[in-house]
């Protein structure tokens, strides 16, 4: 009981059923005692109406006359009660036989009284006959000491009232203990599934990030929660994945020249060198490191632009300008490789826009086509203006990405040579993605007909 | 070169210092800006080095209280904080150059050298000559030996930044950042290809000493032929 008490949910139905129990209680209460009050002017206004005639008859005519109009009124049916007593408390006239009930009056204020019987029965119904009667009526001394009560038969409204006191605590009784019941179940219910919650994130906790909350089948608050948590572990998963595949790459990317730098430093060591021998091995051992830092400062400036810590300047960019310059960049080297390196783009576009970000995804990308591709290449660069999207595209006719490796060159470190042979970090892609998710552009890998890759970049004209 | 270090990180003032010296120059170093400002007031030098981030005064207050006080030394600001915006802000602050770190000592080694040498500012001269190569401003024509070689305009703007900074060396960084414009580095080294297309015009047809070099790990250098 102690833990259900410490449920707020448990708590709650407890604190509800005992204020339902009370305020049922006092409705029924005050609607009852409203009515039972009203029965009873209604017997008093009675009583005291035929008292007034009766006391006249009887200043009038004496005793023989009150009892002749007590026997009068007695014959009319479901008639009040009637006892006129003598002296010696023996009833001379009335229909109120039993003389030893009234023995023992109760009297209350001004006059009433109230009294109550079990042998008075067959005289006023039958039905009745075992159970002990009720009266409430007026007592009156008249001169000559006679005493006459005149009462009504109110068994009903008592046993009503009884029954309505035994019957509330019962219904009160009841109530509660579904009530509890009720809260304990609910509670039972919920702190279960809470409780199997708690299990399942303190599993995670302790490393098992394949661990999921369990999902009922009723889509209620606690449902939507763990279905909410679910999404944010399948999320923060895949991020501790991608991390560690970026952690594993970095690993093998900064080995590989290392081991190289390494050897050319024992080689150059062990070969008795002269000191131009030297300045060869550290000149080449610079050109190897500065690859290893070029990883180093594409990822950091990945992870920048990602990061949105960069306050990047934007400007307006005259697209056309911006890709001839680019092309002026990689012209010498397509050149050199008879890769024929064409600009299509439409004049006067204008984009709001990072000059750096955006040169260097146009760059990296015509980096990318004219290394992976063939010589004799094609390469075609151009912008459009679409609505209010500036299209930007770098199409070759080089091998392309097969459909299944479309999302993953996005990703850092992703390279489709798998012997990782070829030059490269694998962070240009990565980076000209970032760089397009700042300008909250979109990047789409298309296929080129009859080979190749175009790839698409959308970005708004501003953002 | 007398040059004036104010760098509070100890290691990589030591690794400075050592290859400045190394280089035959003379350095003074202070390691927080207060110290600094004494020093850059107090004595004059060639130019001077300064960290972005320092104790006491920070580099770019200390920069504009030596251009407030009609200090005109050549300026070139270093910092963690690579990004193009402090550039601009360290370069409005009356800083003449910035170099982001980490860096490799023959880039800082470069600046410096470039900076000492730009006493007259580009933009007032007409003419250069380096050796017997000969750059008209104007007419935008290049001889050597009084021949004339016909340069494409990237070529030529390329040609113009090596001239300026004649015999001494000049990194990639440098060419893209002064010839492109662009504060990021390529993967594929295409600043080779545009170096050899040059020596294909200025050098290769001449059959005189080269003037177009690279240097290897470190950049490129256009010597004069005499």
């Amino acid at each position: 009981m102690i833990n259900l008490f410490r449920l707020t949910s448990f708590r709650l139905i407890f604190i509800y059923t005992i204020l339902l129990v009370v305020s049922v209680f006092l409705i029924a209460f005050y609607l009852h005692l409203s009515t039972a009050r009203d029965l009873k002017n209604r017997v008093d206004e009675d009583i005291i109406k035929e008292s007034k005639m009766l006391i006249r008859v009887y200043q009038r005519g004496g005793v023989n006359r009150l009892a002749r109009s007590i026997a009068q009124l007695s014959q009319i049916p479901n008639a009040n009660l009637y006892a006129l007593r003598n002296n010696n408390n023996d009833i001379v006239a009335g229909n109120f036989k039993d003389k030893e009930s009234l023995w023992n009056l109760k009297r209350l204020d001004d006059g009433w009284v109230s009294f109550s019987s079990n042998r008075n029965q067959e005289s006023i119904n039958e039905s009745l006959l075992m159970r002990e009667q009720f009266f409430r009526g007026k007592e009156f001394i008249l001169q000559g000491s006679f005493n006459l009560i005149i009462g009504r038969d109110v068994s009903n409204e008592v046993y009503l009232w009884k029954r309505f006191l035994t019957n509330i605590f019962s219904a009160t009784f009841f109530v509660l203990i579904l009530g509890l019941f009720g809260g304990f179940v609910l509670s039972r219910n919920i702190l279960s599934r809470i409780s199997a919650i708690n299990r399942t994130s303190i599993e995670i906790m302790d490393g098992d990030l394949s661990q999921r909350l369990p999902i009922g089948s009723i889509n209620d608050e606690l449902n939507q929660l763990s279905i909410n948590l679910n999404m944010m572990l399948d999320r923060l998963n895949k991020l501790m994945t991608g991390m560690k595949d970026v952690s594993d790459n970095i690993a093998h990317d900064l080995r590989t020249p290392l081991n190289k730098i390494r050897t050319n430093l024992e080689v150059t060591l062990m070969s008795n060198p002269t000191s131009e021998n030297y300045k060869n091995t550290i000149q080449e051992v610079i050109q190897d490191i500065d690859v290893v830092i070029n990883t180093f400062n594409s990822l950091l400036a990945i992870s920048r632009v990602e990061s949105g810590s960069l306050s990047l300047d934007k400007e307006k960019i005259d697209i056309n300008n911006l890709i001839e310059n680019v092309i002026d960049l990689w012209e010498p080297l397509a050149e050199e490789r008879e890769i024929v390196l064409t600009n299509q783009t439409d004049r006067n576009i204008e984009l709001d826009g990072n000059m750096n970000l955006l040169s260097q995804a146009i760059s990296n990308l015509i980096d990318n086509a004219i290394k992976y591709g063939p010589n004799g290449n094609r390469i075609n660069v151009g912008a459009k203006l679409e609505k209010d999207h500036v299209v930007l595209w770098v199409s070759d006719n080089g091998p392309g990405i097969l459909e299944s490796d479309k999302e993953r060159v996005l990703e850092r470190f992703t390279r489709l040579d798998t012997s990782r042979n070829t030059q490269g970090t694998g962070l240009g892609l990565s980076l000209v993605s970032s760089s397009i998710k700042f300008h909250n552009g979109k990047i789409s890998l298309l296929d080129s007909n009859p080979n190749g890759l175009i790839v698409k970049l959308e970005l708004p004209k501003s953002f | 070169m007398h040059i004036l270090l104010i760098e509070d990180d100890i290691n990589a003032a030591h690794y400075v210092i050592k290859g400045l010296k190394e280089s035959g120059h003379v350095v003074d170093h202070a390691s927080d800006g207060e110290i600094g400002l004494d020093m850059a007031l107090s004595s004059s030098f060639d130019v001077m080095v300064i960290d972005r981030m320092l104790p006491k005064i920070d580099g770019l207050s200390l920069i504009i209280k030596l251009r407030q006080e009609i200090i005109r030394t050549p300026i070139l600001i270093l910092s963690a904080l690579g990004e193009v915006d402090e550039k601009v802000k360290g370069l409005k602050a009356g800083g003449d150059d910035y170099l982001a770190k980490p860096f490799s000592f023959s880039e800082l080694l470069a600046r410096i050298e470039v900076l000492h040498r730009r006493t007259n500012p580009d933009t007032e001269e007409t003419f250069l000559k380096v050796g017997n190569l000969s750059m008209n401003l104007l007419s935008r024509e290049v001889h050597r030996s009084n021949i004339k070689i016909d340069l494409q305009p990237r070529e030529f703007r390329l040609l113009e930044f090596l001239m300026r900074r004649s015999n001494q060396v000049v990194t990639r960084t440098m060419l893209l950042e002064g010839v492109w414009e662009y504060h990021f580095d390529p993967q594929t080294n295409v600043i080779d290809v545009h170096i050899s297309r040059l020596r294909s015009k200025i050098d290769k047809p001449f059959n005189e000493n080269q003037m177009l070099f690279t240097e290897r790990g470190a950049g490129y250098a256009l010597r004069s032929d005499d």
